[in-house]
């Protein structure tokens, strides 16, 4: 299959590559030149616009960073849409504001083009190992089409609704996420100034109701202070931010991850942004004294 | 002086009431002819666009609700930058998010048409009276120049900084009032469901430390069950995204004021937006009776 991919970043970089290795011809374009210099060795074609890319392709990745870039990357001049073909499928793979992907969407149908939102979790180590979790949003048939290329990039895609469910899933996923590690770096820093040993604490607890893949995989490397990117910090702020934003255009309360994200605004605020947000436990440490 | 008046709402029209008695021309625009209409008849010129009212203005204030109605009034196809002549000062004395009030600026001042961004505080009732606090940002040798116009519009006008300073003092008066609202309410929540009248705490309370202006107004709204809207609840949840977003972009905690949004969102979920934001005592009932 034709496949055009644009945002080679360090998730779009080796998403794209398992892409080629699947043997399929790439269609690439990129803001700097050096972003194609891995694709030397793999069936793949460079063009001058997003818009070149999208006439030559069946379907268009796009994995960038917030909406706006979403947004001038499909629908601004020379974007996928100016080049885009009626039967055309492109997929965003951003994290991006459910309205928005959904306004994409609309979009893109009123030229024939089918349009899927497909965040995903797992970062960039799942990204290399091909091992993401995909969260889809949009019609079944163009779903159906895009699996095959799915499972080359992750261990699990899952059609969960129309346009915007899918950015939907992945902002749930924030929440568990984010909530999930800052609980638990609070018990660990709760247990550490009660005189007790987190690390015991972790052990026990696993057996128990409290067991999760982040007390488990999080709180190991807390215990190891292990604050090493992983998920950035400042990449979850802006997650978070999503989120909040979204829970306020709905009119809906989301107290505890509303607290959660001003946890993070401190992180990227007093230079943790750059490390993984586990380090949340290493604000908590600061803020009560004990760093 | 010759004075622009855009938007005619709860605090405009009386805004604008006040400059004419003071003896200022005023030209009025709103989108709504029968909010203009009123002002017509008291001798302001009405127009039919933003840019029109600014024409010959010497002040040019808009008073209109979010971003994107102050961008429009500004620097739309009929906006003052088309009608202004060089000179003439825009003052925005609505709510807006610092950075967008900045952008506005910019534009402005490459046609020499010097912006202050000069929210206020006390609502309807002190726009009225003309006893607003209104918070300034931008050049304080402009805000000389207009100082005979604020005079007329409240009692407290205070330079806080450049452009965008006088948002920022809005956004961080609007967290202190709200959280104290909802502090107001949570009290309130807890004294009945103890079986105390709150009407007896609040007054026992006005006395001692934790008396202030919110518990005076919006507690004596809750204590006498009176949610008619003061101040309509949806603008302070409009103030906390506003506020919300500063914080994210400048790496602020603000753990108080976003639990007090998650009670605002709840506020407009359950369709109390019209209603005085004393509503937030409400939303804890809302969580049921307390049966024990």
């Amino acid at each position: 299959m034709e496949i055009g991919f644009v945002g080679l970043g360090l998730m779009g970089r080796p998403m794209a590559l398992h892409l080629a290795k699947a043997g399929h011809t790439l269609h690439l374009w990129a803001r700097r030149p050096a972003s194609l210099e891995p694709f030397r060795d793999v069936h793949a074609k460079a063009h001058v616009s997003a818009a070149e890319v999208a006439r030559h392709a069946d379907v268009v990745f796009t994995m960038v960073a917030d909406a706006p870039d979403v947004e001038q990357v499909i629908l601004g001049p020379s974007g996928v849409m100016e080049g885009g073909q009626s039967g055309l499928t492109v997929v965003d793979m951003s994290t991006i504001n459910p309205d928005a992907a959904r306004r994409v969407g609309v979009a893109l149908a009123s030229r024939g083009i089918a349009f899927l939102d497909a965040p995903v979790s797992g970062g960039e180590v799942g990204a290399v190992n091909a091992t993401l979790t995909i969260m889809v949003g949009g019609d079944p048939g163009a779903f159906e089409k895009v699996r095959p290329l799915f499972e080359k990039m992750g261990k699990s895609a899952t059609l969960v609704g129309p346009s915007g469910a899918g950015q939907v899933a992945k902002a749930c996923n924030q929440i568990l996420t984010g909530v999930g590690v800052a609980a638990v770096a609070e018990a660990f820093n709760f247990a550490r100034r009660s005189g007790v040993d987190p690390g015991r604490v972790r052990e026990a607890l696993l057996g128990g109701f409290a067991y999760s893949r982040i007390l488990e995989n999080h709180g190991q490397r807390m215990l190891d202070r292990n604050f090493k990117p992983g998920f950035k910090a400042w990449m979850h702020q802006k997650d978070m931010r999503i989120v909040m934003e979204e829970a306020h255009r709905l009119g809906l309360m989301l107290p505890s991850a509303a607290a959660t994200a001003q946890l993070f605004n401190a992180m990227v605020g007093s230079g943790l942004g750059e490390e993984d947000s586990i380090a949340v436990l290493r604000l908590l440490e600061r803020m009560s004294g004990a760093e | 002086m010759d004075v622009a008046v855009i938007g005619l709402g709860a605090m405009g029209r009386p805004m604008a009431e006040n400059l004419l008695r003071a003896g200022h021309r005023v030209a009025v625009f709103a989108r709504r002819p029968e909010a203009r209409r009123p002002l017509a008849q008291l001798g302001a010129r009405e127009c039919l666009s933003p840019a029109d009212a600014a024409r010959g203005a010497a002040v040019a204030i808009s008073v209109v609700t979010g971003n994107a109605d102050v961008e429009e009034v500004a620097l739309g196809s009929r906006g003052v930058i088309e009608g202004a002549a060089r000179g003439a000062v825009f003052v925005d004395m609505s709510t807006i998010a610092p950075a967008v009030a900045r952008r506005i600026g910019d534009r402005l001042a490459e046609r020499d048409i010097p912006m202050l961004d000069a929210p206020v505080s006390g609502g309807a009732v002190g726009a009225r009276a003309a006893t607003l606090s209104i918070m300034v940002g931008g050049d304080a040798n402009v805000l000389e120049r207009v100082r005979p116009v604020f005079d007329v519009l409240g009692k407290t006008v205070v330079h806080i900084g450049p452009r965008g300073a006088g948002q920022v003092a809005k956004a961080c008066n609007q967290m202190v009032m709200v959280a104290a609202i909802e502090a107001c309410a949570e009290a309130a929540r807890l004294a009945s469901a103890s079986g105390v009248d709150f009407a007896r705490v609040r007054e026992a309370m006005l006395g001692g430390s934790a008396g202030s202006r919110v518990l005076d107004v919006f507690g004596g709204r809750m204590a006498q069950r009176d949610f008619a809207a003061g101040v309509e609840a949806r603008l302070h949840h409009k103030d906390f995204a506003i506020l919300h977003g500063e914080a994210a972009a400048s790496g602020v905690p603000l753990p108080v004021a976003a639990s007090v949004w998650q009670q605002l969102n709840a506020l407009m979920a359950r369709g109390w937006g019209g209603e005085d934001t004393a509503a937030l005592l409400r939303v804890l009932e809302a969580a049921g009776a307390a049966t024990r």
